[in-house]
């Protein structure tokens, strides 16, 4: 027995029979299984042909009721048909839970993320939770539709920036290789040459001259073809670099229009994205930084008040001369004379004691206690 | 109101502002942790004594040390009476009016500000330490030199130290300083009174001659009308001119500020706006309420009239003031009360003997090097060392029979002889 | 009473609401017989007890003959960091706390304002020293930056930097506050670029009449002339003044006005900005230091062109806003409020952000020793007075 049949065989039967049309690939050795990601029933290419042609229609399979479409059934990638399973679900759940690492606040909310993802995939997996996971899934997709797309487009760009790169990295190789060879040529001809200029040289020169022709001739072979090495060298690295840069450029674009893309805040699903930040219209600037100059309830100052106190320092010119102004006195007496007249002690202190009184309960080291749980917040497991 | 938030700012109002309830409620605990403390000590420093005189008499005592024990040992002996919280309270007030007297031994006199902020020092103190702990006649002379710092009014310690009767060194006045610091919660700025009132009577001045400025909310007021307002007010009986009555209400409010509004809690239950403006009410109730209603308006057309913030402020305004007016009122001067004295005389006398002997040379310890003072603080913590509360209680035992001159005795026997 | 539209904008409305829950919550402990009984000492000792338990200690930043500055942070939040600056008692100073250790605690207890460095709390520690829980500052201080040719900053820096200086000066000053020490090294960098006002141990309450003051306050080149001339009364104008140095300063990267004694310092701003007479400066004969002018030597006051030409990079109306806090007659200078009224806030450039500032990130060291430097002299009354020395080759 060939080796190909054994193997064939120690697969089982399930592998070589069609579960639907029972035909066995014993007898159409090129008989191909296909699958379809609603229920993963394997069944032949010609089962799919017969029954899903004309459109779609329930699985053959016995007590299986799912609507296929031909389009969908595909060759199966791995052997254990679970595996193929989990790859499609995983598949779709990254698509749509496409978020990125740089979108996140923290390391710990984008581990965070992931962990949830995983979770979210297990569910499908196993089963588990169905039903309340594809509805969170299918909502958050719904959701966020613009950032999963600009983060697909930018997951695009990345991979074919990466082709780029990859073919542009074979490129200069190729090149160097064929500079290489060029080069090797050029050489080699060089030293033909020489050799001929030297030898003709010496016929005609004088037997003396000999050595030293022969050394001038080596010299000048080699300053050729250093120079000519580096200035080549020159050139490809600037080449190089102009594409390298392009490629950069090119990404960095992408990358900031995808990041305008990317709107939602904190979404229902995800925790800890990073807010981002609209730019707020740009506020007058205020020199006061908020508070009002010279706003008073209660009076309207004057330039002057009557005061026979006063009076002497109104003619005192060392003391104007100095700089003493009566009108920051009249400011501080009339504000002094106000502030406060409408803070009632007795409802404004008890009112702050009573806001408090959570605290006198609790002996000081548990609120202490207390207060550090509480700042401990995401950090926390340190 | 703004100007209020000003207020609100300043750590009068965030520290030490007070119900009457809260303020009562914190002078008990002050009190009843000072009492056990003074009771635990001189139990202590008894035991010490009775087992000293005991070995001394070749009997050997049956306990040795200041043990529990010991004390239910001594329990035949009465327990010391301490002072209530009112007690404490009648003693600070005796001395905060000691700091108006010693004020005026200075030449020239300590500003009024200088010796008030002294006053609501030596109180504010006294809100979380107990005269039966740091005896009031050192506490207060340390107050009134730390005000002097505080208030811009800057005597050396020397040139201070030389006006105290009696044989008060500079070190006996300093020795307490930063123990006053820290109790004040190193919060040294006191807003008075007395700046507001100026500015008040300046604007009623203003008003008198007719430039006096319409209030902001009140945009339509003339200094015609306000003159006119002021003028026809109900003739006060002993004023004859408008600027006289304005100068007499001036003279009474500053002499209720400088006097009541510091021996009473004032400070500590209402604002200084309110108690310069119920000082006012005193002085002359209808100028007081004239000048308000230039603030806030009248009193409202329809009282049943309601949501008009300025006479609901105006209404609620006129009942603290009120309350802050009785409380000014109802003090009276000890010195011309001699039921008061009396009182005083017997809460001395009571003091003396429930004086806590471990505090007694008060916070002896305070204005050492700060080297040295570390290893005392650390060595002092729990308790002074045995023998030196022994000492000190047999000092305060020697000192009980020939009655020390205790400061402020003779500043009393002064007055009683005028 | 919410009549007051105040109260929500001032931007120190938070700190305020957090330092009084602090403080109710030390004033309930206290009310709380159950925590008192417990330990058994006096109130306030356990009120200042509290206190100290709420911040632990870290390193050292920096040490000087005056204070020692640490690193703290609070017992249950490491991450909010504190400057404790421990102030060492003198030993020698016979009267007790020295003045400036008195009046930095006084004045900042009572100031709340994004532009003024927040005191978060004072305790005293077992060894009897005061110890003032600051605000941390980390980034230095203006004149780090001035100094530091690696940093290059421009007409918008300044702007913005004058203008948190010029608030933090209104605000002390609508408080009744003079400062008293303004300059560079006293402005110090918030992490996120604010400028702080700091060092209050010369600062006072003012306004009060017939009330001397000293005037042996304000490093000697931020001193206005009326100081100079040993002026007794005076008002906020000084600190005006000082402002207007720090602004010419930061514009040229140098002192503007640098004597070398207070003499000279006199001479020197005659020459700057001209020489006072009773005609521009009714009464200046009549200060108690008044020094009479060469009359050989006098120069005519400044006039804006002078300003344009010295300070090109402020522009035409920054050099008008600098005039008006340089006039020699106090009474003449810009008041603060005057000051951040004026129309240059409003031409273009725009101030920078805060964020967007130049800075240093290497400030740690120096907030450490910005704040042991010795505060001004004692106080008011004593003869002896020794004005600060300022040495910037000495070296920090």
């Amino acid at each position: 027995m060939p080796p190909s049949r054994e193997s064939i065989q120690n697969r089982g039967d399930e592998d070589e029979v069609c579960p639907v049309c029972k035909s066995s690939r014993y007898l159409n050795p090129d008989m191909q299984f296909l699958i379809n990601p609603e229920c993963y029933h394997k069944m032949c290419e010609s089962c799919v042909d017969r029954i899903f042609s004309s459109g779609p229609a329930n699985c053959p399979v016995a007590g299986c009721h799912k609507t296929l479409r031909k389009n969908r059934f595909r060759k199966q990638t791995f052997e254990d048909i679970n595996v193929e399973r989990e790859v499609d679900i995983r598949r779709r759940v990254m698509q749509i839970l496409n978020r990125r690492e740089d979108e996140f606040d923290s390391k710990r909310a984008w581990d965070d993320f992931l962990e949830q993802r995983e979770e979210i995939i297990a569910n499908l997996v196993h089963g588990t939770d169905v039903a309340k996971t594809e509805a969170d899934l299918q909502k958050y997709a719904q959701e966020n539709t613009r950032s999963i797309r600009a983060n697909q487009a930018l997951d695009a760009q990345e991979a074919s920036s990466f082709q780029e790169r990859q073919t542009q990295e074979q490129e200069l190789a190729r090149l160097r290789r064929q500079a290489a060879r060029q080069e090797y040529e050029n050489e080699r001809r060089e030293l033909l040459a020489g050799r001929e200029d030297v030898l003709s040289r010496l016929a005609a020169g004088r037997p003396a001259d000999a050595a030293a022709i022969a050394r001038d001739g080596q010299k000048v072979l080699l300053k050729k073809s250093s120079a000519r090495r580096s200035e080549e060298d020159r050139i490809r690295q600037k080449q190089a670099a102009l594409r390298g840069s392009d490629a950069r450029r090119a990404g960095q674009f992408g990358l900031t229009t995808a990041d305008k893309a990317g709107d939602a805040g904190d979404t229902g699903l995800i925790k800890g994205l990073r807010k981002i930040k609209t730019p707020e219209p740009e506020k007058p600037y205020d020199p006061f930084g908020g508070m009002v100059p010279d706003k008073r309830d209660y009076y309207t100052l004057r330039d002057f008040y009557p005061s026979s106190y006063l009076d002497p320092i109104r003619q005192d010119t060392r003391m104007q001369a100095g700089g003493y102004d009566l009108r920051e006195y009249y400011s501080r007496t009339l504000l002094e004379a106000f502030a406060g007249l409408g803070c009632f002690i007795d409802e404004e202190v008890s009112q702050r004691d009573a806001a408090n009184s959570m605290g006198i309960t609790m002996p000081v080291a548990t609120e202490g206690a207390a207060l550090a749980a509480g700042s401990s917040g995401p950090a926390g497991n340190v | 109101m703004i100007e209020d938030d000003f207020y609100r700012s300043s750590s009068q109002f965030r520290f030490w502002s007070y119900t009457e309830t809260s303020l009562r409620s914190l002078r008990a605990t002050t009190n009843a942790i000072a009492s056990e403390r003074v009771q635990s000590a001189l139990r202590k420093s008894r035991g010490a004594q009775r087992s000293a005189t005991s070995s001394a008499a070749g009997t050997p005592a049956p306990n040795h040390t200041g043990s529990d024990a010991d004390s239910k040992a001594g329990g035949e002996e009465t327990e010391i009476e301490c002072l209530t919280p009112e007690e404490e309270h009648q003693l600070v007030r005796y001395f905060c009016e000691q700091i108006i007297e010693l004020g005026e031994m200075y030449k020239p006199p300590l500003p009024t500000i200088v010796r008030a902020t002294a006053i609501q020092y030596l109180r504010r103190f006294y809100l979380t330490n107990s005269p039966m702990t740091y005896h009031p006649k050192s506490i207060m002379l340390c107050a009134l030199f730390l005000a002097t710092k505080t208030d811009n009014y800057y005597l050396s310690l020397r040139q201070f130290t030389e006006v105290i009767p009696g044989d008060t060194t500079s070190e006996d006045i300093i020795r307490p300083e930063y123990l006053v610091m820290q109790s004040l919660r190193f919060t040294f700025d006191i807003r008075h009174p007395f700046r507001g009132l100026e500015g008040a009577i300046m604007e009623l001045q203003a008003i008198a001659q007719g430039i006096g400025q319409p209030a902001p909310h009140f945009p339509t007021q003339t200094p015609e009308d306000l003159k006119r307002k002021l003028h026809a007010l109900h003739p006060s009986p002993t004023a004859s001119s408008t600027t006289d009555r304005l100068a007499r209400a001036h003279h009474n409010t500053r002499e209720i500020l400088k006097s009541a509004a510091q021996m009473t809690d004032a400070y500590f239950l209402y604002t200084p706006s309110q108690i310069w403006l119920s000082a006012f009410m005193l002085a002359d109730r209808p100028l007081a309420e004239f000048y308000l209603d230039t603030k806030l308006g009248g009193p409202p057309a329809d009282p049943q009239q309601q949501g008009n913030p300025l006479s609901e402020l105006r209404t609620k305004l006129l009942r603290t003031l009120t309350g802050c007016s009785n409380l000014l009122q109802a003090y009276t001067p000890l010195a011309s009360d001699p039921d008061q004295k009396k009182n005083l005389r017997r809460i001395r006398k009571k003091l003396f003997h429930c004086q806590n002997p471990e505090k007694a040379d008060l916070a002896g310890q305070k204005r050492i090097p700060a080297a040295a003072a570390a290893a005392v603080a650390a060595a002092a913590d729990p308790a002074t060392s045995e023998s030196e509360m022994e000492r000190l209680a047999k000092k305060r035992k020697l000192e009980g029979k020939q009655p020390r001159d205790i400061f402020g005795g003779e500043l009393v026997t002064q007055r009683t002889k005028e | 009473m919410a009549v007051s539209p105040l109260s929500s904008l001032s931007p120190s409305a938070s700190d305020t609401a957090v330092k009084l829950t602090c403080a109710v919550n030390l004033q309930d402990n206290a009310h709380s017989p159950l925590i008192t009984h417990s330990t058994g000492r006096e109130l306030a000792e356990q009120l200042n007890d509290d206190v100290r338990h709420k911040y632990i200690k870290d390193k050292k930043l920096g040490e000087g003959t005056y204070a020692v500055v640490y690193l703290g942070h609070l017992r249950v939040d490491p991450s909010s960091l504190v400057a404790i600056k421990k102030i060492k008692v003198n030993a020698e100073y016979k009267d007790g706390l020295s003045m400036d250790a008195i009046r930095e605690v006084k004045y900042l207890q009572e100031l709340s304002h994004p532009n003024i460095i927040a005191l978060h709390d004072v305790f005293s520690s077992k060894d009897q020293n005061l110890n003032l829980v600051l605000e941390y500052l980390p980034h230095g201080d203006l004149e780090m930056l001035i100094k530091d040719g690696n940093v290059h900053y421009g007409a918008a820096d300044v702007k913005a930097w004058i203008g948190m200086l010029a608030r933090g000066v209104w605000f002390c000053h609508e408080n009744f506050i003079l400062h008293r020490d303004i300059k560079p090294n006293n402005l110090l960098i918030a992490f996120d670029g604010e400028v702080k006002l700091a060092d209050f141990g010369l600062a006072r309450s003012f306004a009060d009449p017939y009330l001397n003051m000293t005037h042996q306050v304000i490093t000697r080149w931020y001193r206005p002339p009326e100081l100079l001339y040993g002026a007794r009364q005076y008002s906020g104008a000084v600190d005006i003044w000082s402002i207007g140095m720090v602004f010419a300063e930061l514009l040229l990267r140098v002192p503007f006005v640098a004597g070398n004694s207070d003499l000279d310092q006199i001479s020197k701003v005659c020459e700057a900005f001209g020489t006072p007479t009773e005609d521009n400066w009714p009464g200046v004969t009549r200060l108690p230091n008044y020094i009479p002018a060469d009359k050989n030597h006098t120069v005519p006051i400044q006039g804006r062109e002078f300003f344009l030409r010295q300070f090109p990079t402020a522009g035409p109306v920054g050099a008008d806003l600098l005039m008006s806090m340089c006039m020699l007659d106090p009474r003449k200078r810009s008041t603060a409020r005057q000051v951040l009224q004026h129309k240059w806030w409003f031409t273009e450039p725009k101030p920078t952000e805060k964020e967007n500032l130049p800075r240093k990130s290497d400030g740690t060291q120096k907030m450490g020793n910005g704040l042991t430097r010795k505060g001004g002299e004692i106080d008011d009354y004593t003869f002896k007075y020794t004005a600060r020395q300022l040495d910037f080759n000495a070296g920090e």
